[in-house]
C-alpha cells in the first residue's frame, strides 16, 4: 500500500473534478444567476486541495497493486461525493453536509435520487451540475482519468477492474489507457446522438443536454419535477427509451458494432437475456394496466415500456407516478431494481450477466440431481465461467442481498415505514433512484433522517462499486503489510 | 498496428513485457488460465485465453490489423502452424516462430516465401549453445556480446580482489594503459549499473561492461589481471538437446568433454553422435560419478539439465569439489537473481538469450544488433550514424549526449575506434552505444533513429 501515490493521484483527481465545475459556472453566466462567487468557491477549494496532494504526495516509481487499486478507485468515489457537494452548499442549493453529500453521491454513482423538494426553483447553473455529475459517473471518473492519464500503464488495468461493473473485464484494445479512450468516445457519441434527437423532439438545449447527461448515464436526475412526464411527448418518451435501453447494454458491444460487426449483439447471450427481459416485462405490465386502468392498450404500452427500460437499466425517470398502478406492475418493476443493465454498461444493480449466470448453474444443480456423474459446467455463450468467477458471483450476489436486508433494517429502525425502507435501499443499492412508499416517483429523500441518508449513501456508493470494491477496504486485512 | 505473441511462458511474458514497456500494442494469447491471469495483472497488455492455432481466436485478438505474429509456445507444431495461418488468411508482414526439435530443421528451407512463408526462426536450445561457446572463448567474462559482424566484442567480467585495478580510478588506469585502445562502458555494483566517470573507483567484485575490438580481447583480460589459460577440459551435466549440441561443438575444437547423462537410451544417441567425447551414464547428484572423474581438474562444469534446481545444486557441488568454473543454465527469472551470490560463475539464460534474438531481428535495419543485461535495466545496441544525427560532424566533446548512455565504440571499414572526447564521427559509421533502459528515448533523440520495428 504506497499512501503517498494514493493521494497523489486522488489530488489529481480533484483536479480533474474541478475542470469539469467549470462548465455550470459557464451556465450561470449564460442565464446571468448570481452563483459566480459560489461556483468559483468551489473551484477553488477543489482545485487547491488536488494541487496541494499533488505537489506534497509523489508518486512512488513502484507499479500499482491490486491493492491500492481497490483504495484508490473507493476512495476516489468518496472523495468525488464530497468535492462534489461543494457546489450545492456554496450556492446555498443545499443548506446541510448531509443532504449535498447525498444529492452528490447520488449525482456521481448514477442513482438519481434527489433531496430537492422543488427542483424547477433551483436556479440553472447548480441543475447542471447535477446531471452533469451523473454523466461522469456514468462512464466512471476513474476510467476518465485513465482516459487522459496514459502514464499509470499497468497500474491503470487495476484500477480498471476495480470501477468497470461486470464479474469480468475484458480490455478492448491491448493498452488501457485506449481502452479508457474507447468507451468514453463511444459515450460522447451516443450523447451526442441523443441531444440531436432531443433538440429533434423539441426540447431545448437545457433540458436536451441535461436529459441526455442522465440518460447516458442511466442516471435518471431531471431538471423538471414531472420528470419526462412533464413533456406529454410520445417520440421523446420513445428517444429517451432507445437511450437508456442502449446505455443499458454493454458499451463493448457498441464499439465492436461501430467498427461494423453488425450481428455482435445477437451473438452475445447477456444482450439476449437483457432484451428478454424488457420485453417480457413490457408484456405483463401492458397487460396489466390495460385490464385494469388504462383503456387505450398503446397508451398502456407506452407507458409500460418506458417505466421498465427505466428501471432495469437503473435509470429512474418516470413518466407518470407508478405508485398508483396495480400492485403487481409495482412488484414487477420493484424485481427489476435488483437486476439491473448489462456488465459493461452504465447500469447498476447486480447486472443481467449475472443473474443469468445464476440461474444456469441453478438449473445445472437440477440436472446434476437426474445426471448424478454428469460434467456440467456452467456455459455463457459457448464459453465456461470459470469457478473462481462462479464462486465471485455468488458472493456478491449474497453480500447484495444481505446489504439490502442490513440496510432497510436499519432504515425501519430510523422510523421509515416497511415499504420506504425496502425500497428505499434497493432503490439506492441499485443506482435506480425512485423507491416506492414515501420515497416513490412523485416523492424525494428530503424528508428521511440524517442517519438514513448516510446509509442510503453509502448504500449508492456500495452499489455503483459493486459492493467488494468499496467493502474490501473494511477489512482489517487490507491495510496490514 | 499491434503485436501478437503466442504464448506466455517465460519468453513470451518477456518479450510482451519488453514490447509494452516501449508502449506497443500487445495482445498475449495462451491456453493456461494461470498464465493468462499474471500477464492481465503485470502487463499493460491484452491477454486472451485459448489456443493461438484457432482462427477465431486469432481473430478476436485483431490479427487482421497486426503488424507481427511472435510464436513461442512449447509446441514447435502449433508455433508453425500460426504463423502459416497467420500468413495465409491474414497477411500478417512479419512471423517470428520458436521451432526447438533439431528434427525440423530440414524444413528451414521450407520456411521461405513460397512455401510455410516464416520470417524469422528461432531456436533458444541454439542461442544457448552459442552464448555457451562465446562465454568459453573469453575465461572470467559472465557476459560476451559480439557486434559489427564479430569485430567488436563487449565483454562483462567481475572483477577479481586480486586484480590491478581494483581501487583504482577510470582517470587512473586510462594513464596505466594508453594505448589499450579499451574503453569502459558501464559498471555494476549489486544491482545498480551505471555509467562511469573518470573519477569513478573501481572494486572488488565489481561487474564491469568494457567494449574492445576483438583481437584485443586478450590484451585486455590481462590489463583486469585474468590471467588467460586456454580451456582444455570440460564436463557437461544433462545430455539434452542443448548438452549434445554442446559436446559436438567443444569436441570439434579439440577440447576434452565428458558428459554425463542418466538416461541410458539418451547415452546411446549421444555416443553415436559424438566421436571423441565420454558419455556417462549416471546421477550426479550422487557425489561419486563427479570423484570417480575427476571433477576437480576440469575448467569448466557447465549444468544444462531440463531441472533448475538439479543445475543449481550440482553446480555448486561441483565448485565444491574443485572445478575451476562452473556454467548453470537456468530458465527462472526469478533465482537468476540470487545465483550470483551463492557463487555460480556464469548464469545462462534461455529466455534472455531467446528474447533478445527475437528483439534483434524485429530491430533490423534501424538498428544492427541489440543486447539486454540481465536485470533488463540497460541495453547495447549497433546503429549507423545518419548524416541528420546530431552526433555527426563535431568532436564527441561538442555534442550534448544523455548522461545516462555512453558511445562505446565506432567501426569505420575494418577500423575499430574506440572513442574520446576528440573523435568525429562520420556519416556510415556504425556506432555502438550503451545506454541505460531510461535514457532510450533520449538517445533515439539524439540518433534520429527510432529504435522502432519495421
Amino acid at each position: 500500500m504506497s499512501f503517498s501515490t494514493l493521494l497523489n493521484l486522488l489530488g489529481f483527481l480533484n483536479l480533474i473534478l474541478a475542470g469539469t465545475m467549470v462548465l455550470p459556472l459557464l451556465v450561470n453566466w449564460i442565464y446571468g444567476e448570481p452563483h459566480t462567487r459560489g461556483f468559483l468557491l468551489s473551484i477553488a477549494a477543489t482545485a487547491l486541495s488536488g494541487l496541494f496532494m499533488m505537489l506534497i504526495f509523489k508518486r512512488s516509481s513502484r507499479e500499482l497493486t491490486h491493492r491500492d487499486g481497490f483504495a484508490i478507485v473507493a476512495l476516489g468515489w468518496i472523495n468525488a461525493a464530497f468535492f462534489g457537494a461543494l457546489p450545492y452548499l456554496f450556492t446555498g442549493s443545499l443548506a446541510s453536509l448531509t443532504d449535498a453529500c447525498f444529492e452528490a453521491a447520488s449525482g456521481f454513482t448514477t442513482t438519481g435520487s434527489t433531496i430537492f423538494t422543488d427542483i424547477q426553483k433551483h436556479p440553472y447553473s447548480v441543475l447542471f451540475w447535477r446531471n452533469l455529475t451523473q454523466w461522469l459517473g456514468g462512464m466512471g471518473i476513474i476510467l476518465l482519468s485513465l482516459a487522459i492519464l496514459p502514464f499509470l500503464g499497468v497500474g491503470g488495468m487495476q484500477l480498471y477492474r476495480a470501477e468497470v461493473p461486470g464479474p469480468t473485464t475484458d480490455k478492448l484494445r491491448p493498452r488501457i489507457a485506449q481502452t479508457a479512450r474507447i468507451l468514453w468516445e463511444v459515450y460522447v457519441l451516443f450523447s451526442a446522438a441523443e441531444v440531436l434527437t432531443l433538440l429533434l423532439g423539441g426540447m431545448n438545449l437545457f433540458d436536451a443536454l441535461c436529459h441526455t447527461f442522465s440518460t447516458m448515464a442511466t442516471g435518471g436526475f431531471s431538471p423538471k419535477n414531472q420528470s419526462i412526464e412533464f413533456y406529454q411527448s410520445p417520440f421523446l418518451e420513445y428517444a429517451i427509451t432507445f437511450f437508456m435501453f442502449l446505455a443499458g447494454a454493454n458499451f463493448a458491444l457498441h464499439y465492436r458494432f461501430l467498427k461494423g460487426n453488425v450481428k455482435v449483439f445477437w451473438r452475445d447471450t447477456e444482450f439476449c437475456f437483457y432484451t428478454s427481459v424488457v420485453l417480457l416485462a413490457t408484456l405483463f405490465i401492458s397487460l396489466n394496466l390495460w385490464l385494469s386502468i388504462q383503456k387505450e392498450f398503446f397508451q398502456a404500452f407506452r407507458l409500460a415500456i418506458f417505466q421498465v427500460v427505466s428501471i432495469l437499466t437503473t435509470t429512474g425517470f418516470s413518466t407518470a407516478d407508478f405508485e398508483n398502478w396495480p400492485f403487481f406492475s409495482q412488484y414487477l418493476l420493484f424485481t427489476l431494481m435488483f437486476i439491473g443493465g448489462c456488465a459493461g454498461s452504465t447500469g447498476g444493480a447486480i447486472k443481467c450477466v449475472r443473474i443469468y449466470i445464476l440461474l444456469k448453474q441453478g438449473f445445472q444443480e437440477l440436472r446434476k440431481l437426474i445426471h448424478p456423474r454428469a460434467v456440467l459446467p456452467v456455459k455463457l455463450g459457448g464459453k465456461v465461467i470459470s469457478p473462481d468467477t462462479l464462486s465471485g458471483i455468488w458472493g456478491l450476489f449474497f453480500l447484495y442481498l444481505f446489504i439490502f436486508a442490513v440496510a432497510s433494517l436499519a432504515l425501519s429502525l430510523l422510523g421509515s415505514d416497511l415499504l420506504t425502507s425496502i425500497s428505499a435501499v434497493a432503490a439506492t443499492l441499485g443506482n435506480v433512484g425512485p423507491g416506492l412508499g414515501t420515497v416513490g416517483p412523485a416523492e424525494n429523500f428530503a424528508h428521511l433522517s440524517i442517519p438514513a441518508k448516510w446509509i442510503l449513501t453509502a448504500c449508492m456508493l456500495l452499489g455503483r462499486l459493486e459492493i467488494y470494491t468499496l467493502l474490501v477496504l473494511l477489512i482489517p486485512e487490507f491495510w496490514k503489510k | 498496428m499491434s503485436i501478437i505473441i503466442i504464448g506466455a511462458g517465460e519468453v513470451g511474458y518477456h518479450l510482451a513485457y519488453r514490447l509494452s514497456q516501449e508502449k506497443k500494442d500487445v495482445v498475449v494469447i495462451d491456453r493456461d488460465l494461470d498464465k493468462i491471469r499474471r500477464v492481465q495483472s503485470t502487463l499493460d497488455v491484452q491477454a486472451i485465453h485459448g489456443s493461438g492455432g484457432s482462427i477465431s481466436l486469432l481473430r478476436q485478438a485483431g490479427i487482421s490489423e497486426a503488424g507481427m505474429i511472435i510464436a513461442v509456445t512449447n509446441s514447435d507444431e502449433v508455433n508453425m502452424i500460426s504463423c502459416l495461418v497467420a500468413g495465409v488468411q491474414d497477411r500478417v508482414p512479419i512471423k517470428i516462430a520458436r521451432v526447438r526439435d533439431p528434427e525440423y530443421s530440414y524444413l528451414f528451407p521450407l520456411f521461405d516465401k513460397e512455401h510455410l512463408d516464416i520470417d524469422f526462426v528461432i531456436n533458444p536450445d541454439h542461442e544457448v549453445v552459442e552464448m555457451i561457446l562465446k562465454l568459453m572463448e573469453v575465461p572470467g567474462a559472465v557476459e560476451v556480446v559480439d557486434f559489427a559482424e564479430g569485430q567488436l566484442r563487449m565483454v562483462g567480467i567481475p572483477l577479481s580482489p586480486e586484480s590491478p585495478l581494483v581501487g583504482k580510478t577510470l582517470a587512473e588506469i586510462r594513464e596505466m594503459h594508453p594505448q589499450s585502445n579499451i574503453l569502459i562502458v558501464a559498471i555494476q555494483k549489486g544491482d545498480r549499473v551505471f555509467i562511469p566517470k573518470g573519477h569513478n573507483v573501481l572494486a572488488a567484485n565489481d561487474l564491469i561492461f568494457s567494449v574492445m575490438p576483438l583481437k584485443k580481447t586478450r590484451e585486455a583480460l590481462k590489463i583486469f589481471g585474468n590471467n588467460y589459460t586456454a580451456i582444455k577440459r570440460v564436463m557437461i551435466l544433462g545430455g539434452g538437446l542443448i548438452g549434445l549440441q554442446l559436446a559436438k561443438n567443444l569436441e570439434e575444437k579439440g577440447i576434452q568433454v565428458k558428459i554425463i547423462e542418466p538416461n541410458e537410451a539418451r547415452c546411446m544417441e549421444i555416443a553415436e553422435k559424438c566421436q571423441k567425447a565420454i558419455v556417462l551414464r549416471g546421477d550426479a547428484t550422487y557425489q561419486d560419478i563427479l570423484l570417480e572423474e575427476n571433477v576437480s581438474e576440469m575448467d569448466v562444469f557447465i549444468a544444462v539439465t531440463e531441472d533448475d534446481e538439479d543445475n543449481v545444486m550440482i553446480s555448486l557441488l561441483a565448485k565444491k569439489m574443485g572445478t575451476r568454473r562452473v556454467m548453470t543454465l537456468i530458465n527462472k527469472v526469478a533465482y537468476s537473481r540470487l545465483v550470483h551470490s551463492i557463487g555460480i560463475d556464469v548464469v545462462i539464460s534461455p529466455r534472455l538469450a531467446a528474447v533478445n534474438k527475437i528483439l534483434q531481428f524485429i530491430r533490423r535495419g534501424k538498428v544492427l544488433s541489440v543486447s539486454s543485461l540481465p536485470e533488463e535495466n540497460a541495453e547495447a545496441f549497433e546503429v549507423i550514424a545518419l548524416e541528420t544525427s546530431d552526433l555527426v560532424g563535431r568532436p564527441l566533446r561538442e555534442i550534448k549526449f544523455p548522461k545516462e548512455a555512453i558511445i562505446g565504440a565506432l567501426v569505420r571499414g575494418a577500423e575499430v575506434i574506440i572513442p574520446d572526447g576528440s573523435t568525429v564521427i562520420q556519416p556510415g559509421d556504425r556506432v555502438m552505444i550503451f545506454a541505460l533502459t531510461t535514457a532510450i528515448p533520449e538517445v533515439e533523440k539524439a540518433l534520429m533513429v527510432k529504435l522502432e520495428y519495421w
